[in-house]
């Protein structure tokens, strides 16, 4: 049950009947006795709540910083009219509008209300109740109440580093050959012999061959396909500090501070790993190669293998959609046992996490070895563009001794990079919005190279 | 050479781009570890009622409901055992507490003293002319009256025994007379010190409060310093009897000292006692034309008042009622990742710790610039500052002290230090 401001006001009018009544005790009986009468015939009218009908459609994934429509049919089975307000709850972060919906459904039939969902964060967003308060014919007094209608949007990553995509795959193609400038060296892999025809690389005649066919023939060469390549995303809590700036802004951010100098915080490092894993993925997919997805903090947090290469990449983004970063130390022991017991043939490891010194001190590092003695190690960590902007502070005292910081903390990142290197691991470290790109750069050189 | 236009394929979104067909990547790949199942993209739902029925109403409230009576039919029997005893009512004849007087009151009428409780000093004349004047009036610290009651109590024929402080007590005993800026007198066993039988028979008791001297003819007694708590003079063919405290009277001393014979000696003069207690209900105080403000207020104006309340709470209900819960979200922690390196260079500033701040920037620049010299990682010094200081032209000693040489003595060394460090790395690299 719940009122109306009429209810109020009728009383307040009440007051003045009271004010001017010869007999004002009696006077506020009779007030009070025909509010309340009103208020009971109201409530007797109103179309009833509880026996309202829900039904719920429409899209269930949303790409972040999209927008979604949650329809949701309303159908009045009862005898009288459903006239008044209905609110159909979503989390804020779920950004539903509007908030609330006119509502008026005559007997016997329905109604559709839409609520328009703009998501500010990734992950799945369930919705709550939908409350309907029904107002009597008088509009003093309504019913209301609550229905359950189980209904959840899934928020997948929105994938930006999907503009990068086209150019990696026209370099992609030279590698494969289908450029006209077919130069030796550009695959390791070997294709097939054919005829010598001026221009040929003179180191590419296969003599064998030639002695054979009494013909020079050269041999060709491809890039290697059907290699593996894991990518391993690091969800503990080094994935949890917040980089750059969000492209697209997040729910959850602390109000700033009035006059406060420092920046808002952008996204966590997480999401701009999964943004490069995608473009990865999407790469390797292209070039032939069977992408794994391990994401892992002390426990396997997702983990999608053996999709075909049509369904590899809504197989990653759904199963990406509702991690979120923990808040505990990642189990870097258990993180490299999980590697190789799902990983039995040797392949590309691409380890997205932070180069944190104290953190893979103690855990990566020590396990490194026998992870890069089986497979090809590439670890990709997302640098801080503030930590960089800090190194170049100058002038007053302060801003040099975080520039001092920046400077220490740039310099253990050095060296744990080239410590990596030393072990043959391959590391890229770049900005949040290069990280894409350079880690599918860095894909690409390895197999022009040949390594996978 | 010639690149053909590569055709740029279509990028979609990889599930969003085609949202009519399921999202079928269980079934493709049994392995995902997902938490929610893949569903058709499109689908209903059913709904159901959350909203509590009266069933459920009753069910889930009836534990409190029972609490509640239980509750209220305890105040409600406490209250009605209660109600006979007058508690926390100080001296008097109903109160059995400890700073009642009931002890007194029952003495009093053991003795065949007729004791009339009354509340108004109207009800007290009363009570005086059904006792045909031979009646003795006792008012306490405690009573209300007016100036206008206070005057017709004094010349009713009464005795008068007034105890404490009483209000409008210089005209009900015009004659006594409060010694200038004396002090109260600390209540204490006191001895009587005079002739007054009623105090020489009850001995030592314990006295204090207000003090008071007489006009001549008076009978002062317990005194304290130049006056006495208790006076006794006749004025006007009755007596007047004044006492500094009732303390003595209370159910707590009546058994000490000699208070219960005092105060049966001292209430017990007549064959009526009329005791005068404040009514339950406090005084109104009258204007000029002996109406308060409460009667001056018209009847309509408070129940319109009432009614307006009324009309707030209909409005608070309004407002208050809310449509549907509060939806709580789980929220992810929002920290930025430099905060680490800001509290480092904080650390920093708060120690001065300008050997260290001045290392690092000193590393980052070598680091930097080491390679663009042509030399290895591992470079000696003399090495780097002489390459360096070839190739910008700078002093040997001017670039080896900025490079390795001690930590800068100030803040202002130190920003001297990072700028020269800027400018040789500037210089390296444009040369």
């Amino acid at each position: 049950m719940a009122l109306t401001g009429r209810a109020g006001l009728l009383a307040a009018l009440g007051a003045l009947l009271v004010l001017i009544a010869p007999r004002p005790g009696l006077a506020v009986l009779g007030v009070c006795l025909l509010i309340a009468a009103l208020i009971a015939v109201d409530l007797a009218l109103a179309g009833g709540v509880r026996e309202l009908r829900f039904q719920r459609s429409g899209e269930r994934l949303v790409r972040l910083g999209g927008q979604v429509e949650a329809v949701l049919i309303v159908e009045n089975p009862g005898r009288r009219r459903v006239r008044g307000v209905l609110r159909d709850a979503w989390p804020p972060s779920a950004g539903g509008t509007p908030r609330h919906h006119r509502l008026d459904v005559p007997p016997g039939e329905r109604r559709r209300l839409v609520t328009t969902l703009t998501p500010t964060r990734r992950g799945d967003r369930e919705a709550v109740t939908v409350t309907v308060r029904a107002l009597g014919p008088l509009g003093l007094a309504a019913r209301q109440g609550s229905h359950r209608v189980p209904w959840s949007v899934r928020v997948l990553p929105p994938f930006l580093s999907r503009k990068h995509l086209p150019s990696r795959l026209a370099r992609l193609r030279e590698l494969e050959g289908r450029h006209p400038a077919l130069v030796r060296g550009q695959g390791t892999e070997f294709d097939s012999l054919r005829e010598y025809v001026v221009g040929d690389d003179v180191r590419s005649i296969d003599w064998r061959a030639t002695a054979r066919r009494s013909d020079v023939v050269v041999r060709t060469w491809r890039p290697e396909r059907d290699r593996r390549v894991l990518i391993v995303l690091d969800t503990g809590r080094t994935s949890a500090g917040r980089v750059g700036e969000a492209p697209i802004p997040l729910a959850g951010a602390a109000p700033q501070p009035a006059g406060g100098a420092l920046p808002a915080p952008g996204w966590p490092r997480l999401d701009w790993s999964m943004d490069a894993a995608l473009l990865l993925a999407a790469l390797a997919a292209r070039a032939g190669d069977r992408v794994d997805f391990l994401a892992y903090d002390r426990a396997v947090r997702a983990w999608v293998s053996g999709a075909s290469r049509t369904e590899l990449l809504s197989a990653l983004v759904t199963s990406m959609a509702p991690i979120e970063a923990e808040l505990v130390e990642a189990d870097s022991a258990g993180m490299v046992a999980e590697v190789l017991s799902r990983a039995r043939r040797r392949c590309l490891v691409v380890l997205l996490t932070d180069l944190n010194p104290a953190a893979l001190d103690e855990g990566l590092l020590p396990h490194l070895p026998q992870l890069a003695s089986r497979h090809l190690v590439l670890v990709a960590a997302v640098a801080d563009p503030r930590v960089a902007a800090m190194a170049a502070g100058r002038g007053a005292p302060e801003l040099v001794y975080d520039a001092a910081a920046a400077e220490h903390t740039q310099s253990e990142r050095h060296k744990l990079t080239a410590r990596l290197r030393r072990q043959g691991v391959e590391v890229v470290d770049a900005l949040p919005d290069d990280i894409a790109p350079a880690l599918a750069d860095a894909y690409l050189a390895l197999k022009a190279a040949g390594r996978l | 050479m010639t690149q053909p236009p590569a055709p740029q394929p279509a990028v979609p979104h990889p599930a969003v781009a085609q949202p009519a067909v399921p999202q079928t990547t269980a079934t493709h790949s049994p392995a995902i570890h997902s938490p929610a199942p893949g569903r058709p993209s499109t689908s209903t739902s059913t709904s159901t009622s959350v909203s509590p029925t009266a069933k459920s109403l009753w069910r889930s409230g009836r534990g409190i409901v029972a609490i509640a009576l239980i509750i209220l039919a305890a105040a409600v029997v406490t209250l009605l055992l209660s109600s006979g005893q007058r508690q926390g009512r100080p001296l008097d004849p109903d109160d059995t507490s400890l700073a009642g007087s009931h002890a007194l009151a029952q003495l009093l009428r053991d003795r065949g003293v007729t004791v009339h409780r009354v509340d108004s000093a109207a009800a007290a004349e009363a009570s005086v002319r059904a006792a045909r004047e031979n009646a003795q009036v006792l008012v306490t610290g405690t009573a209300y009256l007016s100036e206008q009651e206070a005057d017709r109590l004094a010349s009713s024929r009464a005795d008068l025994l007034l105890v404490g402080p009483v209000p409008y007590a210089e005209r009900l005993a015009p004659d006594a007379t409060t010694p200038e800026g004396g002090q109260d007198a600390i209540s204490r066993s006191r001895d009587p010190g005079c002739f007054l039988p009623a105090a020489v028979k009850a001995g030592s008791a314990y006295l204090g409060g207000l003090t008071y001297s007489g006009p001549a003819g008076a009978i002062g007694c317990y005194p304290a310093g130049d006056a006495y708590t208790l006076l006794r003079y006749p004025q006007g063919g009755h007596t007047v009897t004044l006492v500094g405290s009732g303390d003595f009277m209370t159910n707590q001393r009546l058994a000490e000292d000699g208070n219960a014979a005092l105060a049966l000696n001292l209430a017990g003069t007549r064959p009526t006692l009329i005791w005068l207690v404040p009514s339950p209900e406090p005084p109104q105080v009258a204007g000029a034309q002996g109406k308060s403000f409460n009667d001056l207020i018209p009847a309509g104006v408070k129940w319109g008042a009432l009614q307006l309340a009324l009309a707030v709470l209909l409005v608070a209900f309004w407002q208050g009622r809310r449509l549907g819960p509060v939806v709580a979200e789980k929220l992810p922690v929002v920290v930025r990742a430099a905060e680490t390196v800001e509290g480092r260079g904080r650390l920093y500033r708060a120690r001065r710790a300008r050997a260290r701040a001045a290392d690092a920037l000193r590393t980052g620049t070598l680091h930097r610039i080491t390679p663009r010299l042509g030399l290895p990682p591992g470079a000696g010094w003399e090495a780097v500052v002489s390459a360096v200081a070839g190739r910008t032209g700078h002093d040997t000693g001017r670039v080896g002290a900025a490079l390795y040489g001690p930590p800068p003595a100030d803040d202002a060394g130190l920003s001297a230090l990072a700028d020269y460090l800027d400018s040789l790395e500037r210089q390296v690299k444009d040369s």
